[in-house]
């Protein structure tokens, strides 16, 4: 116990990232009162908090409290799912994401994401896989697919790695640059979030360092959602964070959300508390 | 048995000879024995059956030399001063046509079957589907021969073909008259047969394709079709191939609707409307006549040609779809 308050301890004291002042940046995103459910059964049950822009909100929570089933309602890929619904309010900016005012496809190149699995396009080329969103979206011009290409692959600090090899094929790489090839991909549509639903569960550490300090260099362009296991990882790159439990009913209900120093130091939820401190998930 | 068991379980360490990776045999039991000698008598019945096929297929090879691959000449002569003329081209021909409109039907009708029970049919009724297709796959070749015969040969010889045969400028693909029999009636009977054992390969490939890498393609904005174009497809298409080739492989050997539905005539008129034969129908239709003469080794010789074809066909598939396997999870 006591080694897990100095481990505490040290989050608190070293890591949690200085935390600009965003209560008064401009919201990315919304949720009001989101809920989700499968087949009549609820999993996420009453969220409410706004997303800052330009910066990091962690979703944290144990298992099964419903972190990455939140984070799948933000940009429609329950549609996927038979038997999901999503209700409650989610906007992007102005727009309810689920009002059909927007098409599905022009709100997902505008909320990108990233898996837990590097999940490169297998039979596509480094290149190919870049410029992939940007094909989708009818653009055809060479020189704008290369131009993208580039500045994608730089944002997610791999092209000095890939620029001589743009043909070759992603599974060439390591799982850490497959994930930055990953999140190249997501960029290089400039979308205005991007989800990341546990990014570095796959990696090593190493290779989890650096996906973390690009997260801190991309922040400044895109706003960053992110689910994680790791508490120290949201302590580290985050400025929000939201805390996420299963409750009796096993719907993951929102037990706090603020700015990530809070939460980590002096949440005001005795329950947050305990999880930080590491008293169960 | 329980001495092998015993070896691995005791404490003291166990020394092998150098190079060898087990121990010695004196500890075999008398089980492995009983397999070995089971799996000796099987290779020995291969190796038989391999090995007198070709023998019995030498003669014919030895007297037509290349002239059994280009001749489309079937002549078993009984005088002994005119030389007996066999040559297979006309059914290689023959079964690469009917195979061809097979393996177009099956991969044209088939991908899209296997894509829309994966992504439109509600999750319950997939697996009523899957099975009422994999047990189409199992029905016998003869019920979709008698089918073909009964059923189609006079919805061709009526309707179907005097409408092709009508068409202008198309005489050279399908001739100018109408057949009941016929490469075009063949092909489809062939695709049908082969589709629903394409569809159930197809599908597990399909189902192969990660999950994650449809959510990365939707998550970029693609369109669900452009998802199942740029991501699934491409994904899948080693393990398609390869269940297009076990497939034609399948079209290839069959022998009983071909030889019912194609007319066993030889020609060199290839156009569609035209009868004809294949390599495997040609055996079945020839070997009632053709017993004691010297037509027998001519015949295995089609029968060593169609082994070859075959053999090589499912070791291309087996490779493909293993290469699949490899290629779609992450």
């Amino acid at each position: 116990m006591s080694n897990q308050e100095s481990t505490v301890n040290d989050i608190s004291m070293a890591q949690v990232a200085e935390s600009a002042s965003f209560a008064n940046a401009p919201v990315a995103m919304s949720l009001r009162n989101v809920s989700v459910a499968f087949n009549g059964r609820t999993a996420v049950r009453d969220v409410n908090f706004d997303v800052p822009q330009n910066a990091v909100t962690a979703l944290i929570g144990p298992s099964g409290s419903g972190k990455t089933t939140l984070l799948r309602a933000l940009n429609r890929l329950h549609d996927l799912t038979k038997g999901a619904v999503v209700t409650g309010d989610v906007k992007l900016g102005d727009i309810d994401v689920y009002g059909g005012t927007i098409p599905t496809t022009v709100l997902r190149s505008r909320i990108g994401m990233v898996f837990q699995r590097p999940n490169p396009f297998p039979t596509m080329s480094l290149y190919d896989n870049v410029v992939s969103g940007l094909r989708f979206n009818g653009v055809k011009k060479k020189s704008i697919l290369d131009d993208a290409c580039e500045q994608a692959l730089t944002a997610a600090a791999i092209w000095d790695e890939v620029k001589d090899r743009l043909k070759a094929h992603g599974s060439t790489l390591s799982g850490g640059q497959q994930q930055r090839l990953c999140i190249a991909r997501a960029l290089a549509v400039e979308p205005e979030v991007l989800l990341m639903d546990e990014p570095t569960s796959a990696l090593d550490p190493i290779s989890t360092a650096s996906i973390e300090e690009l997260i801190g260099q991309i922040k400044n362009h895109v706003t960053i959602v992110i689910v994680t296991h790791n508490m120290q990882q949201a302590a580290r790159v985050s400025d929000q964070t939201a805390f996420l439990l299963m409750a009796d009913d096993r719907a993951g209900v929102q037990i706090e959300v603020g700015p990530t120093s809070k939460i980590f130091n002096d949440p005001d939820d005795s329950r947050t508390l305990d999880y930080i401190r590491g008293r169960f998930g | 048995m329980s001495e092998n068991l015993l070896t691995v379980s005791s404490p003291t360490p166990v020394t092998y000879v150098e190079g060898r990776q087990r121990p010695s045999t004196s500890s075999r039991g008398p089980y492995e024995y009983v397999l070995l000698a089971a799996a000796s008598l099987f290779a020995l019945i291969a190796a038989y059956f391999v090995g007198t096929v070709i023998w019995r297929a030498v003669p014919a090879f030895r007297e037509q030399g290349f002239g059994f691959f280009s001749n489309a000449m079937w002549n078993a002569s009984f005088d002994p001063a005119v030389p007996s003329q066999f040559g297979s081209l006309s059914m290689i021909i023959g079964t690469l046509i009917t195979s061809g409109i097979a393996i177009l039907i099956a991969v044209i009708v088939g991908t899209g079957t296997a894509l829309a029970i994966s992504f439109l049919l509600p999750t319950r009724l997939r697996t009523v589907a899957a099975t009422l297709i994999e047990l189409l796959a199992a029905v016998p070749s003869v019920v979709y021969g008698i089918w073909g015969l009964v059923v189609l040969t006079p919805w061709f010889q009526y309707t179907v073909g005097p409408w092709l045969a009508g068409i202008p400028g198309f005489a050279w693909l399908f001739g100018t008259t109408a057949g009941g029999q016929c490469y075009l009636l063949a092909g489809l009977v062939l695709g049908a047969m082969i589709l629903p054992s394409y569809v159930a390969i197809g599908r597990e490939v399909i189902n192969s394709v990660s999950k994650e890498l449809i959510e990365a393609s939707l998550s970029l904005g693609a369109t669900q079709w452009q998802t199942l174009w740029k991501t699934v497809i491409p994904t899948a298409r080693i393990g398609l191939f390869g269940a297009g080739t076990l497939a034609l492989g399948r079209a290839i050997g069959e022998t009983v609707a071909m030889s019912m539905v194609l007319g066993s005539a030889l020609s060199t008129n290839y156009q569609l409307l035209k009868p004809g034969a294949t390599l495997a129908g040609w055996i079945a239709t020839q070997w009632g006549e053709a017993q004691g003469s010297s037509q027998v080794p001519a015949l295995f010789a089609l029968g060593v040609i169609l082994m070859v074809v075959s053999l090589s066909m499912s070791l291309i598939s087996n490779r493909l779809v293993a290469r699949q396997r490899r290629a779609a999870t992450l």
